[in-house]
């Protein structure tokens, strides 16, 4: 964030805030999985997007709004502890961040369909971390769990992200109405 | 199955039950700092007594904001087979790692030893406890006060120049567009299903499929919400919003006794449920 909150930014960061919280109240952001966590998740995608889009500060916000509607939509313990439910999340867009940027230059398709990889697993592996430092889970249920549940969220998670963004910046010259604070 | 598509109806965010008792009166910045103070207490405290107690105190504060007791129940009802599905897990599984504690069965890998049923006990309990004392801040408390009050609450991060207006800008869009996506989501979930599209129909074990089935939702989605917020963008900046400048504020708001009170009183709530040592 060179420049601080641009208006884009502030928008952006609100939009997709509100998908990662309509997924979780809708509970469509849920894919059930028979493992302890009970559910896979794609709500970490907002925040791998805006993470993508417009660079990790707006990525941790989202991250942040996914988190505090996790903890409060929470229906398992786990997730009704502030530690395991919104820590993690703030990484989640930082790190598709970085390595959406690092990759950029190499291969943007790649870039992005990694990125989205990348920020599940973040989610995937630091929540689950903070499951077995916290003591709600032993470590092999966790590792069960990271297999079961973070493989089907990374693998959709790439999907999605990678439709998402690369149709938005293929349209994106064009839809962006705003020439202000633009440049994509 | 006409159910799953009336999304806008069930969503209950920013729920809010007038009842104009003392805690719906307190000022939200107090209000939002013992709520978090007594919700920290609660994520630390691991003993049995502690968390009775603390449970206690959440069954009063339905009392005191005079809301009935099943709204809080309510949020609890669709836990309750994942609460025991994790509570055996933990039963079973966790009694390797946990330290210490009398072990009264061991087979194999299980062993269970007092420590890991105090764990999933415990956290049971930190979970119903939690459950209520959101259910209480969130009934009492309008999502624009609770906005106004967090933002405040954060103003002293202007200093290390973080953009709390800007960052409860973000929260209040986000709250904002919840209802208006969720109207989006299900008309787009209508247009696909009269083109054939089947939507939760796929049994619960068919997980490829049922994912399959998401993404014909999921994508445009995003792509509607992007497109609107290209829209908010626009018209933000035609009005000059200006991020981080100098702004006045429509609602002010005035510590009075009551608010001091109850910041103390849950200071000292915090404070006894972590000082019970049992």
């Amino acid at each position: 964030m060179e420049k601080g909150l641009t208006v884009r930014k502030i928008v952006i960061a609100g939009v997709l805030g509100a998908i990662a919280i309509l997924l979780g109240v809708t509970r469509l952001g849920y894919i059930p999985v028979p493992t302890a966590a009970g559910n896979a998740t794609i709500m970490h995608i907002p925040a791998v997007i805006g993470g993508i889009m417009e660079g990790w500060g707006v990525g941790m916000i989202i991250g942040l709004i996914f988190g505090v509607s996790s903890f409060l939509n929470a229906t398992v313990p786990l997730f009704k502890d502030p530690l395991v439910a919104i820590l993690p999340r703030l990484f989640i867009g930082v790190t598709a961040y970085f390595t959406y940027v690092g990759l950029k230059r190499t291969n943007e398709y790649l870039a992005i369909g990694l990125a989205g990889f990348v920020g599940a697993l973040t989610n995937t592996i630091l929540v689950l971390g903070m499951a077995v430092i916290r003591g709600y889970m032993a470590f092999g249920v966790a590792l069960t769990t990271a297999v079961f549940n973070g493989l089907p969220e990374a693998i959709v998670s790439v999907i999605v992200t990678l439709a998402v963004v690369t149709a938005w910046k293929k349209l994106g010259s064009g839809k962006q109405k705003s020439k202000v604070s633009g440049g994509l | 199955m006409s159910a799953e598509f009336e999304l806008s109806r069930n969503i209950t965010i920013g729920q809010y039950l007038p009842t104009g008792s003392v805690i719906h009166r307190l000022d939200p910045r107090f209000k939002l700092a013992s709520f978090a103070i007594l919700i920290l207490a609660i994520a630390i405290c691991g003993t049995y007594v502690g968390n009775l107690f603390a449970l206690a105190v959440c069954i009063a504060m339905f009392s005191v904001s005079r809301i009935p007791l099943h709204y809080g129940l309510s949020g609890i009802k669709p836990a309750i087979p994942f609460i025991i599905i994790l509570a055996l897990l933990q039963l079973l599984f966790y009694g390797e790692i946990a330290e210490g504690g009398t072990v009264y069965f061991e087979w194999g890998f299980i062993k269970i030893s007092s420590e890991s049923i105090r764990l999933v006990l415990v956290s049971a309990m930190r979970f119903v406890e939690v459950i209520f004392l959101s259910s209480v801040l969130t009934l009492s408390t309008s999502t624009t006060e609770l906005t106004h009050g967090m933002e405040r609450l954060l103003g002293p991060l202007e200093k290390i120049r973080f953009p709390v207006h800007a960052f409860s800008l973000i929260i209040t869009i986000a709250i904002r567009f919840v209802p208006t996506f969720a109207m989006e989501m299900e008309k787009m979930m209508k247009a696909q299903a009269s083109r054939g599209a089947e939507f939760g129909t796929g049994e619960w074990w068919r997980i490829v499929r049922r994912t399959k089935d998401m993404l014909p939702i999921i994508i445009p989605l995003f792509n509607v919400a992007l497109s609107r917020a290209e829209d908010l963008i626009l018209a933000m900046e035609t009005r000059c919003y200006t991020p981080g400048s100098a702004r006045t504020r429509y609602t002010h708001y005035k510590a009075k006794g009551r608010d001091y009170l109850a910041l103390a009183i849950s200071i000292a709530l915090a404070a006894a449920v972590l000082a019970i040592p049992w």
